[in-house]
């Protein structure tokens, strides 16, 4: 369910390109000093998103740095990290490690157990630190996979669990934004949820599997998304957000429909043939 | 109304997981995405759809005898709470904007399904969304009416999902409804600003290929250096 939230690349000024893969490899870099580099194979977009979105709402120094890479020996990488980068790289730890038990629970799959070996022990290095932030994420899993177990057929039900735990991770610190932050969080999340479900529609019918969009055409797909997102904005707009403005607009408004508009394009092509 | 048992092909002694599985057996045939422009699909489907929610939502039983929703069970527990929960104390029925409507009655039917929806007005015009969707969910008779505050109750809670589908639903099943008509515009509404912005904003062009391998090679790339 992750890497849903990226950038429209062909809509952004060089400058801004340059600054949001930084971005994320400073997030790449920072799993791989705290958690080890086999951790790097866990990075999303998602949670690159939260180090451009927070580093914005608090207005961080960034600390830059180029350094080379294996495959572009001859072109140097930049990247920038702050505070926020390593506390998104222990939750990207956390989600991913849910993420694959959650697999293997659910399909049994062998590859997702091992993984999930793999990063027990920084997880729960992670968990001990956060140990609210963890409960609440591990509570609202379980909730979710409840949710889910019942069939529930009120699509808003498993998407609140679900924006239940992004809001949490939007919430880094108790401060005077927490409230806006989680309340964005969540939207964002519910937002997440309900796309992945339509995303999933079909397979889903096919294998006789849960979705709670089940009972929706994806004729009214576009009409519930785009709801879910005007709830989003409304949120991002009570966050005084003044630095890199453009960028967190363009994936609001149009990079999270990336994988939205490859599905249809998919869908079409299929159609055709 | 026909049994929902039925409907879905299963015995009314099934379990719960039985009956989810014969669902979602006849929803892999039926639904609308599989079957595109086939109405007779598409009916079917909202067929098993509406027999599955009933099922679920416990009131098979009360239904399938001969439509026999006496006031009584649409008031269900909520209705010892209603008189503490109202704080206008009385509700008049004739004052209230957007449930209104409803003021002249017909037959003893209509007025029995209006009496019945008495309690939800009463939260939804107090607010308490929660309790008017629980009193909701003790009216098995699922008119358009029924959806019509399905969708008010849902939009109040937040769950937005829900409201458009049921206030979709109510434009269906009385598409000259003025009320249902403005209440589904009203939560369009809400989409359609950002609909615009993010249309001016162009929508990402994905080229599939492309897009892989820019995932990948930032990936790899990522993955490699440092």
């Amino acid at each position: 369910m992750f890497g849903y939230i990226v950038a429209n690349m062909d809509k952004l000024t060089d400058e801004e390109k340059q600054h949001y893969r930084s971005c994320y490899c400073g997030l790449c870099k920072a799993l791989g000093n705290r958690h080890g580099t086999i951790s790097r194979i866990t990075l999303t977009y998602d949670m690159a998103f939260l180090v451009l979105f927070l580093s914005a709402l608090y207005e961080t120094d960034n600390k830059t740095g180029t350094e080379r890479c294996i495959i572009h020996p001859l072109k140097p990488h930049q990247y920038w990290q702050n505070d926020i980068t390593n506390y998104a790289a222990d939750m990207n730890i956390v989600l991913a490690y849910y993420n694959f038990l959650d697999d293997w629970e659910d399909d049994k799959n062998i590859l997702s157990l091992c993984e999930s070996k793999l990063f027990v022990r920084e997880f729960t290095r992670i968990f001990e630190q956060y140990q609210k932030k963890c409960t609440v994420i591990s509570d609202c899993l379980k909730e979710l996979s409840e949710i889910e177990k019942s069939g529930e057929l009120n699509a808003d039900i498993p998407a609140n669990s679900f924006g239940k735990l992004m809001g949490e991770i939007f919430v880094m610190r108790e401060d005077e934004y927490a409230e806006n932050l989680r309340a964005f969080g969540r939207a964002l999340g519910k937002f997440i949820y309900i796309l992945d479900a339509c995303l999933d529609l079909k397979d889903d019918l096919k294998h006789e599997r849960y979705n709670p969009l089940i009972m929706t055409s994806s004729e009214d797909f576009a009409a519930i998304l785009n709801l879910l997102m005007a709830d989003c904005i409304e949120n991002y707009n009570r966050l005084p957000i003044n630095r890199d403005k453009n960028l967190i607009d363009n994936i609001l408004y149009s990079g999270v429909w990336t994988k939205y508009e490859a599905h249809k394009q998919k869908q079409r092509r299929q159609k055709n043939k | 109304m026909t049994d929902p048992y039925k409907v879905l092909g299963v015995s009314p002694s099934a379990s719960m997981e039985e009956i989810t599985k014969a669902y979602r057996r006849l929803a892999k045939k039926y639904h609308p995405d599989v079957n595109p422009g086939d109405e007779e699909a598409a009916k079917k489907m909202s067929e098993i759809n509406a027999a599955y929610e009933q099922i679920k939502s416990g009131n098979a039983y009360q239904t399938s005898s001969s439509g026999g929703y006496s006031g009584q069970t649409s008031y269900g527990p909520g209705n010892n709470s209603s008189e503490q929960y109202d704080p206008f104390g009385g509700f008049n029925p004739f004052g209230f904007d957007p449930f209104g409507g409803f003021g002249s009655f017909g037959n003893t039917q209509q007025r029995q399904e209006a009496a019945e929806f008495e309690p939800v007005k009463r939260y939804l015009s107090a607010g308490y969304y929660a309790e008017a969707l629980n009193a909701l969910s003790y009216i098995n008779n699922r008119s358009a009416q029924w959806y019509y505050y399905s969708a008010i109750a849902n939009l109040g809670l937040g769950n937005k999902v829900t409201a458009l589908s049921h206030a979709k639903t109510a434009v269906q099943m009385e598409p000259n409804n003025l009320q249902y008509q403005l209440l589904l515009n009203k939560i369009q509404n809400g989409g359609r600003v950002y609909q615009q912005y993010s249309q001016n904003y162009g929508m990402p062009v994905v080229n599939l290929s492309n897009l892989c391998w820019g995932l990948c090679l930032a990936r790899l790339c990522c993955g490699l250096c440092c």
